[in-house]
């Protein structure tokens, strides 16, 4: 049975729960460590791109939210995540010869702990958010818990889209130049700078089509306007990112045997 | 019990003739068929190792050694066959797989400690020993990328032999580093090999799979040309490859000078050529130190020539003068020759260690003139069979 491997998969990669961290976690300093300012500047940019974002579209597009800097920044954390997870998961076979070819262990740990690492840095950017949270001073609710669940389906959909493109780009080397394309396309495409309900109902699916406008709006609710998130919603981000990360991972096994020699 | 199974393995590359890395030209490339060169690197290899042995791999570069260990590690998957492995295997193909040259000492060793497959714990307890081992205690907190080759090697290697693997599987590992260096992995893995821990070695060195291992597979172009005792398959690879250029090594270093321009003398007396027989009477290129060597000289005479002289002058490499004697020395006569024939020098005992020789053969006339002359025109090489040192061996014992 097919989730009995999968189940299999799990207990092997689970033993190797450690390499997987101290790939994650040596790779998360590396990012920061060539400056002192590092830190700083993973702080810097959401910053730089919040304000630059709110200027333009709260005055000249003259969007009326409730909140909308905390709207604003969450929704590009949360994309920021699965971008940097996409992107540096797309790399993480390729720009590591040496752990594939010189070494074995089972090839996804690598893919794994590239979205850890975009993982860390991304809670490391929601400091910023907390800090906006409590400077406009907004009510927390009980519909906190609903983040947690929220987060996993962001990561698993993260994941399964990484290990798809990490095994497509073995093979394929212009698959990092047409996905950076389509997150470009989906920065914008995604209710990331607006709410959905500016477009009418009958557009309205088709947006909605897009699992993550799904995971940012359920974020939102459930963080910023103490709303509990919606059922529906939820349980479509949840399909999706399992299905993401299924077919992710068949498409990751089929290239995964000839990594070694496409290298 | 055998621990490792290779049964029918084959493995073939496929070489693309024009490759498609992109999408584009995937698409593109869609209706026209790939034409493709296939490369056989492993044809029906089966073999198995016993739990505690030490199987040695060798053979010519490209004869399918690395492949076969990337097989075994799991790195590849073979085309066809099965590899049964029934004990935990720590390759050691390279050393300092994910060093980072910005991370620090005790960094690094954690990070490489970690993919060899040692816990946190352990870890933990052996930072210092690494460090010690290496003899880098000092450099605990400096930066990878400020150390020199040498030191990077040693704390990998220091950190690599920390695993405790049940069945180690050894590249060329042993290739890099000076011989103090290379005399430290030697005792690793002597002691690995005392612990009875299973261990696969692939290497060219010879002398140390003679030294160590119990059986030796040999491969050539991918083929398995012999399974078994060490002695008789390094024999067989040595001796094995008859009738093929007797200049043979992994990097000739200088093609020995055509016979033709080195060559001078009245042609009276023609040398028409030199082979080098081994011990199964065999022609060959290298020759296992300490075993027998025929050189046989074959000459051709238009007309009959009386009393003529043959001599040789051995050569080091780099063009030391190393031995040389004639026929008149040694109080042969030869009355005459006519036509063609061979003249043989019939040595018992190679007492050369190790390198590449060069010879000079030559006929002539009792009082010197030359007939013919050929200068370091012949080349063969010696295999080392022992561990002494320099270029020949000197008999003697220790008295203590």
């Amino acid at each position: 049975m097919w989730w009995m491997m999968f189940l299999d998969r799990m207990k092997t990669l689970y033993g190797y729960r450690n390499l997987i961290w101290t790939l994650a976690w040596g790779d998360f300093k590396q990012r920061y460590k060539n400056s002192i300012l590092g830190y700083f500047w993973s702080l810097l940019e959401p910053l730089l791109m919040l304000v630059v974002l709110y200027v333009v579209f709260s005055n000249l597009m003259r969007i009326q939210v409730e909140y909308y800097q905390l709207f604003l920044l969450l929704g590009i954390i949360l994309w920021n995540f699965l971008s940097r997870a996409t992107s540096m998961g797309l790399n993480a076979i390729l720009g590591k010869p040496s752990m594939v070819q010189k070494i074995y262990f089972p090839r996804e740990i690598l893919v794994l702990s590239s979205c850890i690492t975009a993982l860390l840095m991304s809670i490391f950017e929601s400091l910023v958010f907390i800090a906006f949270m409590g400077a406009f001073q907004v009510p927390l609710s009980a519909n906190l818990i609903y983040v947690p669940l929220i987060l996993v389906f962001l990561f698993v959909m993260s994941l399964g889209l990484s290990l798809a493109l990490a095994g497509l780009n073995v093979f394929y080397r212009d698959v990092q130049f047409i996905w950076a394309v389509i997150l470009q396309a989906g920065f914008f495409a995604t209710p990331i700078l607006y709410p959905v309900t500016i477009f009418p109902e009958t557009l309205r699916g088709i947006f909605l089509l897009n699992p993550m406008a799904h995971i940012i709006m359920t974020a939102r609710d459930a963080i910023i306007y103490s709303t509990p998130a919606a059922a529906g919603s939820l349980l479509y981000a949840g399909i999706m990112s399992v299905v993401a990360l299924l077919i992710g991972y068949v498409i990751f096994a089929h290239y995964e045997p000839r990594f070694a020699e496409e290298m | 019990m055998s621990v490792i199974d290779v049964e029918h393995v084959e493995k073939v590359f496929r070489i693309p003739h024009e490759k498609r890395t992109t999408v584009f030209e995937a698409l593109t490339g869609l209706l026209r068929p790939t034409d493709y060169e296939t490369f056989q690197a492993l044809r029906d290899v089966t073999f198995s190792v016993e739990e505690g042995e030490m199987l040695g791999i060798i053979g010519e570069n490209g004869s399918g050694k690395s492949t076969l260990l990337k097989i075994l590690a799991g790195i590849m998957r073979p085309t066809s066959g099965t590899v049964t492995v029934g004990r935990r295997l720590t390759p050691f193909l390279e050393l300092g797989v994910g060093f980072n040259p910005d991370f620090t000492a005790v960094e690094n060793i954690r990070t490489y400690a970690t993919i060899m497959g040692l816990s946190k714990r352990e870890i933990n307890g052996k930072v210092d020993e690494i460090l010690a081992f290496a003899g880098l205690e000092a450099f605990r907190d400096a930066k990878l990328k400020n150390f020199s080759s040498g030191m990077q090697v040693r704390l990998a290697f220091s950190t690599a032999i920390q695993t405790d693997p049940e069945i180690l599987l050894m590249d060329e590992v042993l290739a890099v580093g000076d011989m103090e260096f290379q005399q430290k992995c030697m005792d690793v893995l002597n002691r690995y090999r005392n612990e009875g821990v299973t261990i696969v070695f692939v290497s060219h060195d010879l002398g140390s799979v003679r030294r160590f291992c119990d059986r030796t597979l040999l491969l050539n172009h991918g083929e398995q040309v012999a399974l078994g005792e060490t002695d008789e398959v390094i024999d067989r690879y040595i001796y094995g490859r008859v009738a093929e250029a007797p200049v043979v090594a992994a990097d000739p270093v200088e093609e020995a000078p055509p016979a033709e321009e080195a060559s001078s003398g009245n042609g009276r007396v023609k040398i028409t050529g030199v082979t080098f027989l081994n011990k199964f009477g065999a022609e060959s290129g290298r020759f296992n130190a300490f075993d027998p060597m025929t050189i046989r000289i074959s000459y051709s005479a238009r007309e009959r020539v009386p009393d003529p002289v043959f001599g040789v002058a051995l050569y080091s490499e780099r063009g030391e003068h190393l031995y040389g004697t004639n026929t008149e020395l040694k109080d042969v006569l030869i009355e005459y020759i006519i036509g063609e024939g061979h003249i043989d020098l019939q040595i018992d005992r190679i007492p050369m260690l190790a390198g590449r020789f060069l010879l000079t053969v030559a006929a002539h006339t009792r009082n010197g003139e030359r007939y013919d002359w050929q200068d370091k025109a012949y080349s063969f090489d010696v295999i080392p069979t022992g561990r002494d040192a320099g270029i020949f061996d000197l008999p003697c014992i220790w008295r203590w």
